[in-house]
Order: C-alpha cells, then sequence, then structure tokens
C-alpha cells in the first residue's frame, strides 16, 4: 500500500533544512543551502518515500543560479529542494554517489551553465562539440555567440 | 564489369540516371516533419518508385542527397563526410525552412548556420514541412540539371557556388585534414 505524506509530514520533516511551501497541488519546494542537500535529499529519500530523481533543472535568474532537484516517489507527490550558487563562483558538491542518475543532469549542467560539481567521477563534455571553446556556457543569459568560428572544419558565421 | 568510357556507353549511363535517380535521406538535426513527408511521397498516394526514383540507405549508392533540418555542430562534419562518399555526378537538396536558410533555429548556439556553410547545394525547398508534391518538384528539378550538365560535361558551366570564405581552387578544411 503507497502511505500518502502530506504538506504538514514534509513541513516537519524537512523544516531544518529550510523552508517549505506548496507551489502547486502535488509540488512541493523546499529552500535549502549547498552544504545540507545531502542530508536533505538522504531525508526525502528515506523518511518520504521519494526515492526517484525526475531532473535536476538550472535557473540563471540574473544574480544568482538556482539548482533544483525534483525528487518523486510512488505517492506521487514532487519534492523540489532548490539551492541557490553564486555567480562569480558557482561550485557544490556532487549528488551523484546517492543518486546515480544526477551524474549525467551534472554533466550537462556543467556543459551548458559552467556549474563545477567537486568529487563528480567523470565532469567531461556530454553535450556540446568536442571543438567548443572553454569557458564559453551558452545558457548563461550574459552568453553571446562569437561569429566567425570554426567548429569542425566548418565556419560559423551566426548572423 | 565496367562499360568502356565511349560516348555512346556515358550516353546511356546518363539517360537511365535521368530515368531512374536514387535518393538517400539525411536528418541533419531536424524535428523529422520534412522526413513523415518524403515517406508520404514513397507510400501508395504519391508513390514516386513507379517513376523511378528509389530511396536507398547508402549515400555510395545515390545520385542525389536530401538533407532535411539544420546542421547542428556534431552532424556538420558527418554530414559533409556523407556527401564525400558519394559518386560523380552528385546533386543535394536542402529541404524545408531549416534545410534551406536556418528557420527558426538560425544563429543558436549549437547549429550551424544553414546546409549551404556545410556542402554546395543544387535545390532549395521552402515550407515547413514542404508538400510532397513540391519534394517531386525539387527532385525533378535535380534530373533537369543532370540532363543540362550532362550536355555540357559537367558541373562547371553553372559556376557553382564555393564554401564561404574560400577562394576558387582553394581546398576546403576538411579536404585538407
Amino acid at each position: 500500500m503507497i502511505r500518502p505524506v502530506t504538506l504538514d509530514t514534509i513541513t516537519e520533516k524537512m523544516k531544518e533544512f529550510g523552508s517549505v511551501e506548496q507551489v502547486r497541488k502535488n509540488r512541493i519546494r523546499v529552500k535549502t543551502v549547498p552544504d545540507k542537500l545531502h542530508d536533505a535529499i538522504t531525508t526525502s529519500q528515506a523518511v518520504l518515500g521519494c526515492d526517484r530523481l525526475i531532473t535536476i533543472s538550472t535557473v540563471d535568474n540574473g544574480e544568482t543560479f538556482e539548482l533544483l532537484y525534483h525528487l518523486i516517489g510512488p505517492h506521487r507527490i514532487i519534492i523540489t529542494l532548490a539551492l541557490n550558487l553564486p555567480r562569480d563562483e558557482p561550485v557544490t558538491m556532487t549528488s551523484s554517489a546517492l543518486l546515480p542518475p544526477a551524474g549525467i543532469y551534472e554533466r550537462q549542467i556543467h556543459d551548458l551553465f559552467g556549474i563545477t560539481f567537486t568529487g563528480h567521477p567523470g565532469l567531461k563534455k556530454i553535450l556540446l562539440n568536442e571543438d567548443w571553446p572553454d569557458n564559453e556556457y551558452p545558457l548563461r543569459k550574459d552568453w553571446k555567440p562569437s561569429p566567425g568560428e570554426f567548429y569542425g572544419g566548418i565556419k560559423v558565421e551566426r548572423v | 564489369m565496367a562499360l568502356p568510357d565511349t560516348g555512346m556507353s556515358r550516353h546511356l549511363v546518363n539517360w537511365a540516371r535521368a530515368k531512374s535517380p536514387w535518393v538517400t535521406v539525411y536528418n541533419s538535426g531536424g524535428c523529422n516533419a520534412c522526413d513523415i513527408e518524403i515517406i508520404a511521397c514513397l507510400m501508395p498516394r504519391f508513390d514516386v518508385e513507379r517513376f523511378g526514383i528509389l530511396v536507398k540507405g547508402s549515400p555510395r549508392h545515390a545520385d542525389i542527397l536530401i538533407v532535411t533540418g539544420i546542421p547542428t555542430l556534431k552532424q556538420a562534419s558527418r554530414l559533409r563526410r556523407v556527401w564525400e562518399q558519394m559518386p560523380e555526378p552528385k546533386y543535394v537538396i536542402a529541404l524545408g525552412a531549416c534545410g534551406a536558410s536556418g528557420g527558426v533555429f538560425r544563429g543558436l548556439y549549437q547549429v550551424v548556420d544553414c546546409v549551404e556553410s556545410v556542402l554546395p547545394v543544387d535545390v532549395y525547398v521552402a515550407g515547413c514541412p514542404p508538400r510532397p508534391d513540391e519534394i517531386i518538384n525539387a527532385v525533378v528539378t535535380c534530373l533537369g540539371l543532370l540532363v543540362e550538365d550532362a550536355a555540357h560535361g559537367g558541373k562547371e558551366w553553372r559556376q557553382k557556388k564555393l564554401l564561404p570564405g574560400m577562394a576558387p581552387g582553394e581546398k576546403s578544411p576538411t579536404e585538407v585534414s
């Protein structure tokens, strides 16, 4: 039998990690900090039954990078763990040991946003071209395409 | 068995080629709508196979390359390699708004500008996606070019466009490497 979870249960268990709010009917957001993320993931897996990672989404809101870890369980309630990273030093711990699929999402976020996940077993390129220039992250708000570059022997004008 | 390269055999080969062009389709990063319209050409309603237009899996067997979708950065060199495998005379159709001009994806971080920055294109087809009759019309236009080129002894008379930024006679970067 699937044990339902309520907002009160989640608030009681997760309030030590940050503020809890219900953003939609089956979505509950916990605003946490990078240091408490691993404990928050462990708690939502062990106590609240949210054992599956849907995705990690990233928002560049101009001042910070917001990482959102969406976790779901058999009760169909999504717990979103939100944390902010400073733009000038976007570094956080990897959660690939707790959530194995997170490693792939973290490689993608490292490609597109330039966020470094310390302790990741292989933070290589996954989406972008092999000869993509370093220190260029295309989904950052301040990124502009540089015209006239060669990619795989083909000149890209980007006009 | 190779035919002797006489005028008569060349004439025969060109006649046969214009009667039954073999086509290969390459999706270089599109949304598959153009590919579905190409499949519609092969289905009983249009059935281009009765006119001898065959879709082949291998570019080494094809006379005409149909490129659908805007080439992504990773696909650009692969698309170029597919084109280099085709035997002469070869013709390229850039299909759809994305293939012909880049469409809504032009200028994004993961794409080259259009098919023409990778290959010399002979026929452009507009539309998102183009109708099957427009695709058939493009293939027939290619056949007209093929017959004209055979009469002129090559493609040079049409002053085929070079890759952007290249002088006449210069080799492309992929050919050099």
